[in-house]
């Protein structure tokens, strides 16, 4: 261990010694970042362009969910009958209380995300997310400790964060085809496309198993929103995006909750009938649902909050555009660009750090170690390790210089990355780990050092353009090919405030840990003389 | 007296881009002693590095085996590597360190660590006479340096063999001297194995106990020194810089047969050299002949009676150079 530390402390060191590599590994990227970034992002509260009013179109296609169909409850359990209930036995009490989802929720208890998205992102009035409480049973009159406070302060939280007229200039648009040749002919920077499905997507179908826990049946349609880019306007668009999936993720939010107080619900409210505290003597059959307007309102609370709007604890809530709007422009632009040049510089020290080995088999201080009784396999450790770390720091002093920078421009300390500096190490460290394993494996794969020179530069110019590094982007079914995007997208989301990186570190770490494994196992035979 | 390094059938066979093969070594058998200067002599290309580079395990070998204080190179490499200290032809250094740092570097792949590192690194810049100089990097370091801390290098573990791979290629006489000075101080004043090759005939003569003849992948003689030129004889070695007439098949006959003393006569055309041929070497005449100077005269006659400008004579007491001259026809540096 003690000589996979040295050899990896010698790389690391003489990497840094090395000052023409410390202008290729951080001046070019600092310069080049603070460079773009002035000229999109602006100086202070100059009139420079800025990321204001981007031109969106808003398709809303969605069809919304019937409350009364995502919630289905037991039903299997017909042929039970008498009286007194076994507390255990949830489902006997429901069929013999005769209780389902039509007394539960009343006919025509629709359910839009679509159109709070649309609304969020036209700078409209949001509507609730059910406007079912009217009909069935007044829930008003429930004791549902949320609600009247939430109401005005949801309803004032809802339009202040769903007011995005200094960001957006959103136009409500009909038809998919249209909005999408609308971005074609440059009349709009991107389009939104809210699918048919999304609000079923979003909220799947809650049926009860025997023990009454919860099974979500999620429909095969697809309920993914499609924002349509123009090329060329990309850092538009990727604030867009970080709108939209800030929104969405809070939908989906709303969906894994329902499920769970669902349940909780349900049992509670079944045991409720169980212990006799609710009277199913008074209850008459043949009116399920007059009876359910006797039912002890306290069983029915968690219910009735859930599916009030803004009663709830599962509000839609909008940090991630209030961190949009709140950050300077300069903040805004230097996220993305700046990250998309640490990641790009950092490619080159990935490959040519590893490339370094013919160098020292070159000047014979290979042979020197294989000559040591150092097993090759520890010299094999020790070279990728200390690429790693290389790397590793590379992007963290650049994300460093580049705070620096914009506080510097900003003209007060501001940290452009968020305040998740854990998660902002776990993104690097994924990084790191993907940049270095395409090191190892480009010049594994190479036979010649002259093919590394020809290949590794191709590779991460290729990588850039896909990932969106040099200004323009490509559809984002190509840009996720690389691995600038997924780590782009990652410091953009944190730096505004999100914290839904999960997809981005799952596929940075798969494809550094596969890359660095087949590289090592070729990069094996570099070894061998 | 003990053996610190034997090999058997070392044999390595390399694959050519078109499917052939090359042997580089074939079958070398050697034994080398303790505390003995053994050099690995012949031309360049004749395959000493390839018989280092196995024997130090820098290389496998495609048959036979080494053994280095009895540990098999193949088998139980780590145990041999412990014994055994490498300095290579090239600087093999790290040129953005300082020269302590080099060493520092290379004593930890050693195994060495703390003061005993720190120590081992202080006598060895001292040995070299580079103490001084411990802190500067190794680019700013004359080629004469640069050999001696290669050299340190390769001492870090106090090895009780060392490979040297043509140590003096390419520096000032006088850092030479010193670095054939220390090879043999290692030997009488640390009781060190030295296995040296070169294609210097001085070096091998002044250094070594014995020598093994290398070419085409072949020991082609080894032994001492006296043992080795007593296969040539008490023959003296005439060289002959003749002019660009052609030496013929007869007038070679007619020395050998008719100048008493004369055994052998080998000759060596001129040959183009210069990227269009402008220029040529000299043609040479090698006569081996007893009481050589004796000889001189009617060999001189001889020639000039044939045509053949004489351009200038010299006359060698039997030498390693006059060996390999009459093992293979060749001259070392042919």
């Amino acid at each position: 261990m003690r000589k996979i530390l040295a050899f990896a402390s010698k790389e690391i060191y003489t990497t840094f010694r090395d000052r023409n590599l410390m202008l290729l590994m951080f001046a070019t990227p600092l310069v080049l970042s603070t460079i773009i970034g002035l000229a999109f992002g602006g100086i202070g509260d100059s009139e420079l362009p800025d990321f204001a009013d981007i031109p969106v179109a808003v398709v809303n296609l969605d069809e919304g969910v019937d409350l009364q169909e995502v919630i289905i409850l037991p039903d299997q359990f017909a042929n039970l009958d008498a009286l007194p209930f076994d507390p255990d036995d949830l489902a006997r009490v429901f069929n013999q209380a005769g209780i389902g989802p039509d007394q539960l929720v009343q006919d025509g208890a629709p359910l839009n995300f679509g159109d709070q998205l649309a609304a969020i992102l036209l700078s409209q009035p949001v509507e609730g997310a059910g406007t079912t409480a009217t009909q069935g049973f007044d829930l008003t009159e429930i004791g549902c400790s949320l609600l009247e406070e939430s109401e005005a302060a949801g309803a004032a939280s809802l339009a202040a964060g769903g007011n995005l007229d200094d960001l957006l200039d959103a136009t409500a648009v009909d038809n998919a085809d249209q909005a999408r040749a609308a971005v074609d002919n440059g009349e709009f920077a991107a389009a939104v496309i809210i699918p048919p499905g999304f609000s079923r997507r979003i909220m799947p179908q809650f049926a009860f198993d025997e023990d009454l826990r919860i099974r979500t049946q999620v429909p095969d349609e697809d309920g993914a929103v499609e924002v349509y880019a123009n090329n060329g306007q990309p850092i538009s668009v990727r604030i867009l995006h970080s709108v939209v999936a800030g929104v969405v993720n809070q939908f989906v939010r709303v969906s894994v909750a329902l499920g769970a107080t669902l349940e909780t619900s349900v049992n509670s409210l079944a045991a409720s009938i169980g212990r006799g505290e609710i009277n199913l003597a008074a209850v008459d059959l043949s009116a399920p649902a007059a009876a359910l307007q006797d039912l002890d309102a306290t069983a029915l609370e968690p219910l009735g909050c859930l599916i009030t709007p803004g009663a709830n604890n599962i509000t839609v809530a909008h940090p991630p555009l209030e961190a949009i709007q709140e950050a300077p422009r300069f903040a805004r632009t230097i996220v993305p660009i700046g990250a998309s040049q640490a990641v790009f510089f950092a490619l080159f020290t990935g490959v040519f750090g590893i490339q370094s080995l013919y160098e020292e088999r070159k000047y014979w201080t290979l042979q020197r170690l294989i000559v040591s009784p150092t097993p090759k396999v520890f010299l094999l450790i020790g070279k990728l390790l200390g690429n790693l770390v290389t790397v590793f720091l590379q992007i963290l002093i650049l994300l460093a210089a580049l705070t620096l920078v914009a506080s510097v421009v900003i003209g007060e300390p501001t940290f452009i990355w968020g305040a998740n500096t854990a998660a902002i190490v776990v993104v690097t460290l994924a990084l790191a780990l993907c940049v270095s394993g395409l090191g190892v494996f480009v010049v594994g794969l190479a036979k010649t050092p002259e093919q590394v020179n020809l290949f590794g530069p191709m590779i991460n110019i290729t990588l850039a353009v896909v990932g969106g590094s040099f200004g323009f982007a490509l559809p984002e079914q190509a840009a996720r090919f690389s691995l600038i995007y997924w780590g782009v997208d990652a410091f953009t989301q944190l730096a505004n405030a999100q914290t839904d990186i999960t997809v981005n570190l799952l596929a940075l770490f798969a494809q550094g840990i596969v890359l660095f494994l087949l590289g090592a196992w070729l990069f094996k035979r570099r070894i061998d003389l | 007296m003990q053996t610190m390094v034997e090999t058997r059938n070392l044999r390595k066979t390399y694959s050519r881009a078109d499917g052939s093969t090359i042997e580089a070594v074939k079958g070398v058998d050697l034994e080398i002693r303790q505390g003995e200067i053994f050099s690995l002599l012949g031309p360049n290309g004749a395959g000493k590095t390839t018989t280092i580079s196995m024997i130090s395990g820098l290389v496998t070998p495609t048959e036979g085996d080494a053994t280095i204080g009895g540990f098999s190179i193949t088998t139980q490499s780590m145990e041999a590597k412990r014994l055994m200290g490498f300095v290579p032809q090239e600087i093999a250094l790290y040129p953005e360190l300082s020269a302590r740092q080099n060493l520092a570097f290379f004593g930890r792949m050693y195994g060495l660590g703390g003061k005993t590192l720190s120590r081992r690194v202080d006598e060895l810049l001292d040995f070299v006479d580079l103490a001084d100089r411990q802190k500067d990097r190794i680019d700013t370091f004359s080629g004469g340096m640069k050999r001696r801390v290669n050299l340190a290098a390769g001492l870090l573990n106090s090895p009780p063999l060392i490979y040297m791979d043509e140590p003096t290629v390419g520096i000032d006489p006088q850092s030479r001297r010193r670095i054939l000075d220390t090879v043999k101080t290692l030997r009488d004043e640390q009781g060190m194995t030295v296995l040296y090759t070169t294609h210097l005939m001085e070096e091998a003569e002044e250094l070594s106990d014995r020598v093994g003849i290398m070419d085409h992948g072949e020991i082609i003689a080894m032994g001492t020194q006296d043992e080795l030129t007593q296969q040539v004889g008490e023959e003296d070695r005439l060289e002959i810089t003749t002019g660009a007439q052609n030496v013929g098949e007869a007038l070679i006959e007619r020395m050998q047969q008719e100048i008493a003393g004369v055994t052998r006569v080998l000759y060596n055309p001129p040959e183009q050299i210069g990227d269009n041929g402008s220029e040529s070497t000299p043609a040479r005449l090698t006569v081996f002949a007893k009481r050589g100077r004796t000889a001189l005269p009617q060999i001189i006659q001889t020639l000039d009676a044939a045509g053949i400008d004489i351009q200038s004579v010299e006359v060698l007491e039997p030498d390693l150079e006059a060996v390999f001259l009459a093992l293979t026809g060749r001259a070392l540096r042919d």
